[in-house]
């Protein structure tokens, strides 16, 4: 019985291609884009406010991130996930209220700074395992039930839009206790005094090193690790895989849980990171950007992060373009981000192939 | 088992149809209940009592048929979700997941509204012209918005679902953009379209009388009819003995053309005295119109479309198995855009029919749909697309919606557990197993075979 043990070939398709003309496009293109910019707004953008443009894109790109990385571990296994958006969704609304009412129940045991600390990390995982529900509903409605995954992830998003609808309506609307506020920013001590560097990557919020970290994360464990190409092979050949000993619905189920997780962190950033509040479709379609940052990247998490910071790049870019040329409808870049997603989609950064198996239940022999 | 089942099930059995009925709405049927089960008990964790759950559905069903002008505000909202219900039916019947009716229906409605405003004050065409203009207007966006996702799809793969959610978002802010910019009415305070020229409005039912007293109104109605009765003719030539005495086909159009200039000719004449005469829908506030009226045809339609037509065999074929379908010759490229514009103008019609008929200053105001699109994805799966189911799911979606207000008013509880409950009968529909296991009852002998044989001949 041979093992599976990730072979120098596989590692040559990790990145693929040559990368290096991909990265010197991309660099040229920034280039073009921050002069076109700055041509709009009368060039009144530099310096600060460049590294403030980048850092606020970071900001932005970290739940289009955690959507992607999502979509992917759930792909790559062979589980279509479109209830992304659904699940970060619930996510924030859970996220939101247990931050609010544990902090209200701690507050009169404990000093609020250690309440509020407390009742932030419950509410993360609050936000986390209720994701995880729901990933596990799309799972068994999928594997067990082999119900078309487009339909099931369907049926995630209506279902949480009810959900968080109906307790912020019941709950979260009015009366609402003073809750304990956002994750502070953690500035890592000495990286974060780099010039340009520091206060762009090593000056955020804890979800935006996660997602970070994540991704890279992912990426080591999908393509050098044998539980990675264990997953990759059920998203392509299962049939292959399952004969050469793989647990085919297993490792789907285990992709789905952990994709789940990284979509709970993704919805508690709303919440627990972004804004203090919970408002109904908060989420307001990132979890399908995300999935077209995950195609960008075509199913590879390096490339799905670029996707997610090129996203992020332009809703920054728009928050700032919305103060220096206010004469300008807002609504055209806010349209951008979606147009940029259809012409991603189409396939201009080249044809991207998801993963062979997408969408088929398997049946053992 | 003891007793073999036949080899061969004889269809026309009568005990066999009454199963195969059963079948064919026991499943949907018994999801839509269970949910509601599952609703109750949400409510009843939630607010700790089961007699807030009571006053909730009784409260819902008293908002959806029994206080005042109930029923038809019920049916008002049925209207746009048999129009959508049918446009992601069609789409899902081709193979494609048009989850972006509710864009759709935005800019078409948006269209319709500027068409019967523009052209209404330019040119003072009649209604005859201008009402069937405006509907046109907003179907053709309709299809252009929707068929771009399925050119994309034809040409470059780009996967519809994904593309069409953000036509969705574009939609929402190019509506914004031209309503609040070029299209804005200079004269209200409100950001709005200008309302469109009387001509244009889709009628409701209370204004009939008046309506019908211009002679060129009574010739559209008498027109609307007889096309509708040239084709009760053919059906009823074809299923009787009549056509024994019609054998050739030119005989049968002819009878039939010459039934539905009768039957045309009896309307013009007798029905706008009649409705002056005896009319039941009186009530000026009833906001019911003969949205009605195009829906239901519409529905007629798309199954003839589907199941009658050339057409609609190669998206069904399309929809069934896409590479049997290209063996076969059909065109795989044009089918995916057909059925994503045939499946965006019932969208954007059903926007312009809500736009003229329904909102009062026939306009388009600037927040104007509340989600009709992604229910209508809910209504499509429960009717298993059948255009008819699809009326029933749509009423029991409208009567949910209408019903929703006078529940959360009546006992608290938030209108947004209609989303729930319709999110979980969508979910028992789409996997019927988890209904079959809930109420254990035992599949025929034959289905079972089928349904372990299936995906082993698949693979």
């Amino acid at each position: 019985m041979s093992t599976f043990t990730s072979t120098k070939q596989e590692k040559r398709f990790a990145i693929r291609g040559s990368w290096w003309i991909n990265i010197l496009f991309v660099a040229f293109a920034l280039v073009v884009a921050y002069y076109l910019f700055n041509l709009i707004i009368y060039g009144k953008c530099a310096g600060g406010c460049v590294v403030g443009i980048l850092s606020q894109s970071l900001v932005y790109a970290t739940p289009i991130a955690f959507a992607a990385m999502t979509g992917l571990l759930c792909e790559r296994s062979g589980i279509v996930n479109i209830g992304i958006e659904g699940q970060m969704l619930m996510a924030s609304m859970v996220g939101y209220a247990v931050n609010v009412y544990a902090f209200q129940a701690l507050q009169h045991i404990m000093d609020p700074t250690a309440a509020g600390n407390i009742s932030r990390w419950m509410a993360l995982l609050c936000g986390v395992l209720a994701t995880v529900l729901l990933g596990l509903l799309l799972a068994v409605v999928s594997i067990k039930y082999k119900v078309d995954q487009i339909i099931g992830g369907t049926v995630i998003n209506i279902l949480s839009a009810g959900v968080t609808g109906y307790f912020y309506r019941q709950f979260l609307a009015s009366d609402v206790p003073p809750g304990p506020g956002t994750f502070p920013v953690v500035a890592i001590p000495g990286l974060s005094q780099i010039p340009v560097i520091g206060p762009i990557l090593f000056d955020q919020k804890p979800l935006t090193y996660t997602m970070l970290v994540l991704v890279f994360f992912v990426f080591y464990m999908l393509f050098y690790t044998p539980w990675g190409l264990r997953v990759r092979s059920v998203g392509e050949h299962p049939r292959a895989a399952d004969t050469l000993g793989v647990n085919v619905n297993k490792t789907r189920y285990i992709s789905v849980v952990l994709a789940s997780v990284v979509a709970g962190l993704g919805g508690v950033w709303f919440t627990l990171e972004a804004v203090d509040t919970f408002s109904p479709n908060m989420t307001n379609g990132l979890g399908f950007i995300g999935l077209a940052a995950m195609i960008f990247g075509k199913w590879n998490p390096l490339g799905a992060l670029a996707g997610a910071l090129i996203f992020g790049l332009g809703s920054s870019v728009t928050s700032i373009l919305a103060i220096y040329r206010p004469d300008i409808p807002s609504q055209i870049p806010q349209m951008l981000p979606y147009v940029l997603t259809i012409i991603v989609l189409t396939g201009v950064v080249g044809r991207a192939i998801p993963p062979a198996a997408e969408n088929t239940p398997y049946e053992k022999q | 088992m003891s007793n073999p089942s036949p080899a061969l099930p004889n269809p026309a059995n009568r005990s066999n149809r009454l199963q195969h009925l059963v079948d064919l709405i026991g499943i949907p049927v018994l999801a839509v209940i269970t949910a509601f089960i599952f609703g109750g008990i949400v409510i009843w964790i939630t607010s700790g009592s089961l007699l807030s759950v009571q006053q909730a559905y009784v409260g819902m069903v008293r908002g959806a048929f029994l206080k005042e002008r109930a029923l038809s505000e019920s049916l008002v909202a049925t209207i746009p979700y048999i129009f959508l219900g049918l446009a992601v039916a069609v789409g899902f019947k081709s193979g494609m997941f048009n989850i972006g009716v509710e864009g759709q229906f935005y800019l078409g409605s948006l269209a319709g509204a500027f068409v019967g405003q523009a052209f209404g004050q330019s040119t003072s065409l009649p209604a005859i012209i201008l009402m069937p203009l405006s509907i046109l207007a907003g179907g053709l966006t309709g299809a252009i918005w929707a068929g771009i996702p399925g050119l994309l799809k034809a040409k470059t793969g780009a996967h519809e679902v994904i593309t069409t959610i953000m036509m969705n978002y574009i939609a929402y802010r190019t509506v914004e953009l031209v309503i609040s910019g070029p299209l804005k009415d200079k004269v209200s305070s409100a950001v709005q379209t200008p309302a469109a020229a009387q001509a244009a409005w889709i009628w409701s039912l209370s204004s009939i009388p008046a309506r019908l007293k211009d002679p060129l109104n009574a010739l559209g109605v008498a027109l609307y009819m007889a096309i509708v009765f040239f084709f009760i003719g053919r059906w009823i030539i074809g299923r009787t003995n009549l056509k024994n005495r019609f054998q050739k086909p030119g005989q049968r159009r002819f009878a039939s053309l010459g039934f539905a200039l009768a039957v045309g000719a009896l309307f013009f004449f007798l029905f706008p005295p009649f409705t002056r005469v005896a009319w039941p829908f009186q009530d000026p506030y009833d906001r019911l119109h003969i949205g009605l009226v195009l829906a239901v045809s519409a529905s007629v339609l798309v199954w003839w479309l589907l199941w009658k037509t050339t057409i609609g065999f190669e998206l069904r074929s399309v929809g069934a198995n896409a590479n049997a379908a290209r063996y076969a010759g059909v065109n795989i490229t044009r089918n995916m855009v057909v059925a994503m514009a045939i499946s965006g103008s019932l969208a954007g019609i059903a926007g312009t029919v809500e736009v003229l008929g329904v909102t009062a200053c026939h306009c388009m105001p600037v927040l104007f749909s509340t989600g009709y699109g992604f229910d209508a994805i809910a209504i499509a799966l429960i009717a298993k697309n059948d255009p008819f189911g699809i009326l029933a799911a749509a009423f029991l979606f409208g009567a949910m919606r209408n019903g929703a207000d006078m529940m959360e008013l009546s006992s608290g509880v938030s209108k947004y557990v209609i989303s729930m409950i319709q999110a979980m009968a969508l979910l028992f529909v789409a996997a019927p197993a988890i209904i079959r296991s809930i109420y254990r009852f035992r599949l025929r002998r034959r289905d079972e075979e089928s349904e372990t044989l299936e995906p082993r001949l698949k693979g």
